[in-house]
């Protein structure tokens, strides 16, 4: 198994009036190319911040993070913004579009920031993926004309267009009613069946069923790590799993 | 939450907040020292006026005159209040030797020794007191102290080959006809005593023939007797119209320029304002729907916004106001000096008051239209969507999806502006202003230097031009000059013209003086408004004031007193002409020596101008020989001078306004646009990109601005330069461009400004981050 992204002893700490507050502390973790991890935990234990810190969008305090073989902490900030835009795919929690591009314009932006790319061919991507996910009717929208579901997805499809070698997405299925949380797990399973690296963070243990690993958090640790494997066929085993999950989330105190 | 919103707004913009109250500040003081200036050069000019018993006619006269007969004629004159001659000895620069240099060589100033009059046309000192000299002393016109820095105590030497005196400077001449520099003549006071000694000695006697009216306003009336009388006027005459015209002119202009950069300063600040009124509303959309939403009226709240921005005016105008007392002087300085200062007048407290207090009005009652915008602000909309969508443009049929070709920063950018153009608007007017004030001085200075602009001053163009005024065989130095300059192979071609005195018939049919220039007008032309130089015996062409005055077209017919009898001619053409007062005529007639008033021989060279004019000047007395450009040089020198001064000012006036505005603009649209900046760099937009969408915005409104200044700046400054030169006689003047200047280095230079002052100001993109998103 080939890995695709690491973190060691990696800390992150805020200051507020003086005070440090430590967020993450010494994280640990190894993610192989084709897994797909969730990341559980209580409110404010850190997942964000994980996602923020492994993704180099925002600077670790200590450690180390090494994506397909390069230290983070020693790439320029241009090389990092490269690779965030050309390797990796995010959903944020907040959505975090941009409010004065249309839903369209939104989902091909980094693309066209890339640049490299034919457009027209990037334009009939971003219609498959809106297509996919069940918004395409919404295309010629502004994102003030969309609720909220409907923007969350739009970001996914966004996260989506430059092909990510790996996406993370934080509660992507937050602001979903279930038969969208349905579709948007379905594609995120398709894109980790063609070979994405998946890592998300979910309150969801329906959600967090799909993955191949389950990893729980508490004030700033990883305290526990549950395997599930390779889910194979999406209609018989998920509920197997969702069992699993639920009971071992309950030792944990979930 | 009302005083929430208000510490933000404040907090927020404190930058851009500041500058405006900078601006209202700035506007309010010139505006006071501008308005100052104004009444002051009023008030001084007249005062001076009245202390010197300015006259209200005065002929110039060479030659001898006859006491007895111009007193008969002026005691039978009905409107002759007080009459009085006055004996000028005329002494050529190059014998005038000021802290022992010359005075000038080739001068075109008649330089004059006088003695203080009798009864009125006082030369008066520094304090407008009447200058009384001892023998040995001397009074020297404040021209020269200005261009050489002279003090009381240096000295004045006259010296010819046979005659010298020396002179201690006692005082400085305040002389109210010949004050200005754009009046060629200047006079110095001496002793009654050294007067005597003089004359005969050096230079030649010309007399000022001067009159004080009863009732000024029969000015005109009074010239017509005066030409018509039979007495001495071998000279030009001139009315007090004129030495007002000229004494407000120079100060006149630059108190405009003054008010008007106010006035630039205030349309920045009402900008600046307007931005910021505009900002808040985008920003606090919210939170002023929510009030609204819980019952706040939308008058109170718009209260409470214009308390501060009244306040801001207030203080702004009375700050302006109280650095402009202190610094009043430094703005009539000028005035004082060439006019002195006149017994303060309540108006000169109190107008810089009341014009600075209307920039505040103007702030105030600009702010008030602009807010009413509060009152559109729907709650529903505004706490479902809490962004303000309005835009021009339908966002769509400008979208990244359909741009194929463009750079997709550079579409981002262009997009941007496009759709937030209200925003932009304070950069796009500030930058077509700033094309403005760099264009237009730089025009006016390309167009009065070149080459072409002599014949607006109705001069030929020439290498060399001779001017004889008239003295005693002045004839025969004519004809020899000729013969010389005929047998001179270093001459390509000469042009003699004669300028005499002629009568005219004028629109009421009374008989009227108009100079002539007559010669052959086939070489060494002028350039024609309209029509052509006249070819036949029975034609004349005339400056544009003569026509506008005699309300002659091409075509009409004017009659002309020749030889005692009235003689029809048919106007062939009209030409421009700002010496000797703008009227004057061409005709093709034969050289009338009898009433020639001066001659002028032009000259074109095949060899160096500057060895001719000395051999010329060693071999020809009493003739004035100059260099066109050197001509241009004295007659425009000082204008030049200051324009030059002007228009490098105004270009760095320019650059800091563009330097300032534009990182102000920045900084608060990068705080603004805070959260869209983290976004993009979060999904791995790079700083570059960003700062690539930021320099095509500000590039982008600013090359439009450039295209539309750069139009006005053309059609408005021609105008505005017509207009200032048409008081001197000139109705049309082209404006000549410098390409080079005008259309590549001076847009080159706001361009480099531009992006220079872009890029430090959105340096902050750098320290955007994650954090900032969640601020919205
Ligand atoms: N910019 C910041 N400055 C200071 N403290 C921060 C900052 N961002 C996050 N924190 C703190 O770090 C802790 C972890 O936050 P984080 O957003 O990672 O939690 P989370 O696990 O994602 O929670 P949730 O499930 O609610 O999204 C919280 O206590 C939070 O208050
Ligand atoms: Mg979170």
């Amino acid at each position: 198994m080939r890995e695709i992204l690491k973190a060691e002893n990696l800390s992150k700490d805020y200051l507020i009036n003086k005070k440090k507050f430590n967020v993450l502390r010494n994280i640990n973790i190894s993610i192989n190319v084709g897994d797909f991890v969730s990341v559980m935990g209580p409110s404010g234990s850190g997942k964000s911040t994980l996602l923020y810190n492994v993704s180099g969008m925002d600077k670790m305090s200590s450690g180390e993070v090494v994506f397909q073989g390069e230290k983070l902490s020693e790439l320029s900030e241009k090389k990092l913004s490269g690779l965030r835009l050309k390797k990796m795919g995010f959903v944020f929690q907040q959505i975090n579009l941009l409010n004065n591009l249309g839903i369209l314009d939104n989902i091909i932006f980094p693309a066209q920031m890339e640049g490299s790319q034919d457009r027209k061919k990037v334009k009939q991507r971003a219609v498959a993926l809106m297509k996919k996910i069940g918004i395409i009717e919404l295309a010629e929208n502004e994102i003030t004309q969309a609720s909220g579901g409907q923007l969350q997805r739009a970001a996914i499809c966004r996260a989506l267009i430059n092909e990510p070698e790996i996406l993370f997405a934080d509660e992507p299925t937050g602001a979903l009613n279930s038969k969208s949380a349905k579709e948007v797990m379905d594609v995120f399973h398709t894109i980790n069946k063609e070979g994405t690296t998946v890592m998300i963070v979910t309150h969801d243990i329906r959600v967090a069923s799909h993955s191949s690993r389950v990893i729980f958090m508490k004030d700033g640790n990883i305290i526990g790590e549950k395997v599930l494997g390779e889910l194979k066929d999406l209609d018989i085993e998920l509920k197997d799993r969702e069992g699993k999950l639920s009971k071992w989330l309950l030792d944990l105190g979930f | 939450m009302i005083l929430k919103i208000l510490k933000h707004d404040l907090l927020k913009k404190k930058i851009i907040t500041f500058a405006v109250f900078i601006f209202i500040m700035l506007s309010a003081f010139l505006m006071a020292g501008g308005s100052n200036m104004l009444i002051t050069l009023n008030d001084s000019v007249d005062y001076l006026f009245e202390k010197a018993l300015l006259p209200h006619f005065v002929q110039y006269h060479s030659g001898s005159i006859d006491q007895v007969m111009i007193q008969n004629w002026s005691q039978r004159n009905e409107n002759v209040k007080r009459q009085q001659n006055s004996e000028m000895i005329n002494i050529p620069g190059s014998k005038i030797f000021i802290n022992s240099q010359q005075a000038e060589v080739d001068t075109v100033m008649d330089l004059s020794f006088v003695r203080q009059n009798e009864s009125f046309d006082f030369l008066l000192n520094l304090n407008n007191q009447i200058i009384s000299i001892d023998q040995g002393e001397i009074a020297v016109p404040i021209y020269y102290r200005q261009r050489r820095n002279l003090v009381p105590g240096d000295n004045v030497v006259i010296k010819n080959e046979q005659f010298e005196m020396n002179f201690i400077i006692k005082e400085f001449v305040r002389d109210a006809q010949m004050n200005p520099s754009v009046i060629s003549s200047k006079r110095f006071v001496v002793n009654n005593t050294d007067f005597e000694k003089m004359k005969n000695q050096i230079g030649k006697t010309e007399y000022l023939i001067s009159f004080q009216l009863n009732d000024p306003a029969r000015i005109s009336e009074f010239t017509n007797q005066y030409s018509q009388s039979g007495l001495p006027q071998k000279g030009p005459a001139v009315d007090y119209k004129i030495f007002k015209l000229f004494n407000s002119l120079t100060d006149g202009l630059i108190a405009a320029v003054v008010i008007l950069i106010s006035l630039l300063l205030n349309i920045i600040a009402l900008l600046c304002l307007r931005f910021i009124i505009l900002l808040t509303i985008e920003e606090d959309y919210k939170e002023i729907g929510v009030m609204k939403g819980i019952g706040i009226a939308a008058s109170d709240i718009r209260k409470i916004y214009l308390s501060k921005y009244i306040f801001i005016a207030l203080t702004g105008t009375i700050g302006g106001f109280l650095i402009y007392l202190p610094a009043r002087k430094l703005f009539l300085k000028n005035i004082i000096l060439f006019t002195g200062e006149a017994p303060k007048s309540i108006l000169q407290l109190i107008l810089p008051l009341l014009t600075a207090l209307t920039i505040a009005a103007v702030v105030i009652v600009f702010s008030i239209i602009i807010l009413r915008r509060f009152n559109k602000i729907s709650p529903v909309e505004a706490i479902r969507l809490g962004i303000n969508a309005k835009s021009y443009f339908n966002k769509n049929s400008f979208s990244l999806s359909k741009n194929n070709f463009l750079n997709a920063n550079v579409f981002l950018g262009l997009r941007d502006v496009l759709m937030r153009f209200k925003l932009f608007i304070i950069l796009f007017v500030v930058f077509i202003l700033t094309t403005f004030i760099i264009i237009v001085p730089l025009n006016f200075l390309n167009t009065i230097k070149s080459s072409e602009f002599v014949r607006y001053m109705g001069i030929a163009e020439s290498d060399i031009i001779m001017d004889l005024r008239y003295t005693e065989g002045i004839q025969d130095r004519f004809e020899q000059i000729k013969t010389y300059l005929a047998n001179d192979p270093d001459v390509l071609e000469q042009g003699a013209f004669v300028t005499s005195r002629y009568r005219i018939i004028n629109q009421e049919g009374l008989v009227e003086n108009i100079y002539i220039q007559t010669g052959d007008f086939s070489k060494f032309n002028v350039d024609y408004l309209a029509g052509q130089s006249p070819a036949q015996a029975n034609e004349i062409a005339l400056s544009y004031l003569s026509s506008s005055e005699l309300n002659k077209n091409i075509g009409d017919k004017v009659q002309i007193i020749i030889e005692e009898e009235r003689r029809e001619m048919i106007v062939t053409g009209i030409y421009q002409d700002i010496t000797n007062g703008g009227r004057s005529a061409k005709a093709n007639l034969p050289a009338d020596y009898q009433n020639a008033s001066w001659y002028n021989i032009y000259i074109n060279l095949n060899s160096d101008i500057a060895e001719k004019i000395n051999e010329y000047e060693a071999l020809f007395d009493n003739t004035k020989i100059i260099d066109q450009e050197g001509y241009l040089a004295q007659t425009l020198g000082d204008t030049i001078e200051q324009l030059n001064i002007l228009t490098i000012a105004a270009i760095i006036i320019a650059g800091v306004v563009i330097f300032l505005i534009t990182s102000l603009f920045l900084k608060t649209l990068i705080a603004r646009d805070k959260a869209q900046i983290a976004i993009m760099k979060s999904i791995g937009t790079s700083i570059e990109a960003i700062k690539i969408q930021y320099i095509t915005k500000a590039l982008f409104v600013l090359i439009f601005a450039i295209f539309i200044g750069t139009i006005t700046a053309n059609i408005l400054g021609e105008q505005l330069l017509t207009i200032i030169l048409s008081f001197l006689g000139a109705s049309r003047i082209e404006i000549i461009i410098n390409p080079i200047r005008s259309y590549l280095l001076s847009p080159l230079i706001m361009i480099l400004i531009v992006v220079s002052t872009t890029l430090l100001s959105i340096n902050s993109i750098k320290k955007i981050s994650l954090a900032d998103i969640k601020v919205e």
